[in-house]
């Protein structure tokens, strides 16, 4: 609290201890309500051991050792893509712990600022932390250059921030979304310190079937109703099909003027119902077993199942 | 690693060990045993033996049973607490209760307490300590009372008053403060019932509702549930729920009576003439 | 080459049980707690309060590694009163929220082995529950269950609350907040339900209420016997304990 006690202090001896320096830069803008951004490189307390990155390990690492105290939340499926009409991010809401869903009410969309979006999977922590801090530094950015930070500088920023804590068991895999100079732009961002420009992204366990629908339907032309309604349909599957995604779909398009929440959608409801009256959807689920009923012998006509 | 077939000896099947040794260092652990972690005490009288228990077994931190029975029949007048991994308990005294009335047929005689020790000792000492049973036995023979104690590697001791299982520290702080020689039948019946009661209350791994029972040479009383002092409190809300609550995709109603209709081929009835 | 002698493991953390519990209302915000403290098969305490008033709008309810939860608590309530210090008023609850997230992110390499519920009144006068994970995260939501008896807690709660896979009679609609008294009972209902199944739950239940300003829940608690007003300032948010016994075996 060195620098908030300066400010008031008409001596100007130089307490130092470093009890005091635990919360001095790490804990941006909460000094008693004092901000103090932009006093460098958060720090961070580590313990006081030979290896204080196994020693993380030792008590968060859930994969390797089920019984660890200090359950991270984990598993996930987002996805981003670039088109015509702007960026689609699509997203779940589950947080599982083990095997237990933590919560199915997660906001895995950051809304760094009114242009920028960031995605969630990995440690939900790490994400929320230094997507919330890039939001601050894109805002100094402003300030002091009077124009927008453009995708590829906040993503970079990101990126070797990420980076200067390599080895020490951060875990996040981003994508960074927005609208600039350049039109629409989507950075994959994750904790190794890759950093990669590309139309079309998705991370976490539930990717390789988001994958599978996305692939099929991408085209640069879609319309924005067609290109959510891939965005959508992408995530239902990933929620039916892996274990570690679902819950719900968040769904938001960024376009020339910021990023749009577009909605909430029950994957329960999807599969069943479908999205209800909202533009490019089809009618009714995307169960098959709606299209397919009356045709398969596990879902025969009415007038084979009373014969 | 034989494997097994409808020829196997009797006695344990060890055949899945090796898959189970290799799927553990794979990561995947085995499924939990219920343990009873448990309070099990007994105690000497002027007329013999006091035993006592808690009732609850877990899995875990879960309670799995709130009211489950822990004294063992091995004769009528011997009985036997088990602590440890309940199935071990419960297969193990009643192999011995078997082997008992096996054994008293054969000899023509009332079997003694230090037959069942030394059948369930030689059995947990073969076993190696894999047969998880910690065991409290006592009964009246004509050679007078007995307590044992018997752990799950086979090593057995004789004392006039002994506790077993998670509770037993609990338990032993009321032996230690409150035994005495020659005790009548009522003051011995309490000391158990506040010994148990203190692993009840101050051992996580034991709690609900004491069972006793009181052997002496011509009577055996099991006292289950003696004491309730943790009864289920009343809930606040009803939670019945509204007919139709669950979702359903399809109904389909089946009318399960056959209607049957017997048709007469006709010109060809019966001669009854 | 020398080699400096080398520590196996530094485990400085245990688990001291227990569960806490929070329910937000439409103008009102239930954070309660068990007050058990055990380690292993032993109980350390019969009476080691989990859930703390930090301001007249907001209380924080602490599990996991007990003297974690304690320090974390200490701190919590330092960096408030400087707060107050500086701008003569309480820091809303959601800045609050971003305050736990920042203290509780400092500590990423060597974290606080406390999962923290926070409950109270936002500045728009609704109720608000906001929930962490050690290291930070977090989320406001209706209702969260943490500590040993999560699992047995949160899906009664999904299925009470939020009316999880019940589906509503034919042309009513569930209600999207529920009245104080009915969410009283549902968390003495959650607590003795869980004491029954849970080794690590019992001996006695807190339960903080939050009351927004001139709130109508007030009627709820008219006739709850043994409740105590905890409120600092007259007019403004209101603050109650009440106590339950819970089984203690």
């Amino acid at each position: 609290m060195n620098s908030f006690a300066n400010r008031f202090s008409t001596n100007t001896t130089q307490l130092h201890s470093p009890e005091e320096d635990n919360f001095s830069d790490a804990t941006w803008g909460s000094q008693a309500g004092f901000g103090n951004i932009a006093m460098g490189v958060p720090t961070f307390s580590i313990p006081d051991v030979a290896d204080p990155t196994s020693f993380l390990q030792l008590h968060t690492d859930d994969h390797a050792d089920p019984n660890c105290r200090i359950k991270i939340q984990h598993g996930t499926t987002t996805l981003a893509f670039r088109f015509q009409g702007g960026v689609i991010v699509a997203v779940d809401s589950r947080a599982t712990a083990g095997s237990y869903v933590a919560s199915g009410t997660v906001k895995k969309v950051i809304e760094i600022n009114p242009y920028l979006l960031g995605t969630m999977a990995g440690g939900a922590a790490d994400c929320q932390y230094w997507e919330t801090y890039l939001g601050m530094h894109c805002r100094l950015h402003e300030l002091r250059n009077r124009e927008r930070i453009s995708v590829s500088a906040a993503s970079k920023y990101l990126s070797n921030l990420v980076y200067s804590y390599k080895g020490m068991g951060l875990s996040m895999g981003t994508m960074i979304c927005g609208w600039d100079k350049t039109g629409p732009a989507v950075f994959y961002v994750d904790s190794d310190g890759t950093r990669l420009k590309g139309d079309l992204f998705s991370v976490g366990s539930g990717s390789t079937f988001a994958y599978g629908v996305l692939d099929q339907g991408y085209r640069w032309d879609l319309t924005d109703a067609e290109a959510q309604e891939l965005g959508r349909r992408s995530i239902y599957a990933a929620g039916h099909r892996d274990a570690f995604s679902g819950n719900s779909c968040n769904l938001y398009h960024v376009k020339e003027d910021g990023w749009h929440f577009i909605g909430n959608y029950d994957i329960s409801k999807l599969h069943y119902d479908g999205p209800g009256d909202v533009p490019g959807a089809p009618e009714g689920g995307y169960g098959y077993d709606i299209r397919v009923e009356g045709l398969s012998s596990a879902n025969p006509p009415e007038a084979a199942a009373s014969a | 690693m034989s494997s097994s077939s409808i020829y196997s000896p009797p006695g344990f099947d060890f055949s899945n060990q090796l898959r189970n040794n290799f799927m553990l260092q794979k990561g995947l652990p085995l499924p939990k045993a219920t343990s009873t972690g448990t309070t099990i005490v007994g105690c000497l009288f002027k007329d013999g033996i006091v035993l006592g228990a808690d009732t609850r077994a877990t899995e875990g931190p879960i309670v799995a049973d709130k009211n489950c029975e822990k004294i063992h029949y091995i004769t009528e007048s011997i009985r036997c607490c088990g602590a440890g991994t309940a199935a071990d308990t419960e297969f193990t005294t009643a192999l011995i209760s078997s082997n008992m009335e096996m054994h008293a047929l054969q000899t023509g005689r009332k079997p003694r307490v230090v037959t069942a020790m030394t059948m369930l000792k030689q059995m947990l000492f073969r076993y190696q300590g894999q047969v998880g049973a910690a065991l409290v036995l006592g009964g009246v023979d004509a050679t007078g009372a007995h307590l044992f104690t018997i752990h799950p590697h086979g090593s057995t001791d004789k004392l006039p008053y002994v506790t077993m299982g998670s509770g037993s520290l609990a338990a032993m702080a009321v032996f230690e403060s409150g035994w005495k020689p020659n005790m009548e039948r009522e003051d011995a019946l309490n000391l158990v019932k506040l010994a148990i009661a203190a692993g009840i209350f101050n051992d996580l791994g034991s709690g609900s509702n004491i069972d006793a029972c009181i052997i002496t040479a011509n009577n055996t009383e099991m006292l289950r549930n003696v004491e309730m002092p943790n009864v289920r409190v009343q809930k606040e809300r009803d939670y019945k729920f509204r007919r139709g609550t669950t979702a359903w995709k399809k109904e389909d109603v089946r009318k399960l009576i056959v209607e049957e209709q017997t048709l007469l081929i006709g010109g060809d009835e019966m001669d009854t003439s | 080459m020398t080699q400096r002698p080398q520590q196996h493991s530094f485990n400085p953390y245990t688990e001291n049980g227990g569960t806490i519990l929070a329910i937000a209302g439409a103008d009102f915000s239930v954070i309660a707690g068990d007050t058990r403290q055990s380690e292993g098969y032993s109980i350390q305490t019969r009476y080691a309060p989990k859930v703390f008033r930090l301001t007249d709008k907001a209380v924080l309810a602490v599990n996991g590694f007990a003297a974690d939860g304690n320090m974390f608590v200490k701190k919590v309530r330092q960096r408030l009163e400087w707060y107050r210090h500086a701008h003569s008023k309480d820091m809303p609850i959601r800045a609050i929220a971003r305050l736990i997230q920042t203290m509780l992110y400092a500590r990423r390499f060597f974290p606080y082995y406390v999962y923290n519920i926070l409950g109270g009144i936002e500045e728009d006068g609704t109720g608000a529950v906001y929930s962490f994970d050690p290291v930070g995260s977090y989320e406001r939501e209706a209702c969260r269950a943490a500590g040993a008896a999560q699992s047995l807690m949160q899906p009664f709660l999904d299925n009470q609350i939020y009316f999880k896979n019940q589906t509503p009679a034919p042309g009513t609609s569930f209600p999207q907040h529920l009245p104080l008294n009915t969410v009283l009972s549902l968390v003495i209902d959650s607590f003795t339900g869980a004491t029954e199944r849970h080794i690590e739950v019992g001996d006695s239940l807190e339960m903080y209420v939050v009351l927004a300003r001139e709130s109508p829940s007030i009627q709820a608690l008219q006739n709850i016997v043994g409740i105590q007003e905890r409120t600092s300032t007259a007019d403004g948010e209101r603050i109650f304990v009440i106590r339950r016994d819970l089984k203690k075996d």
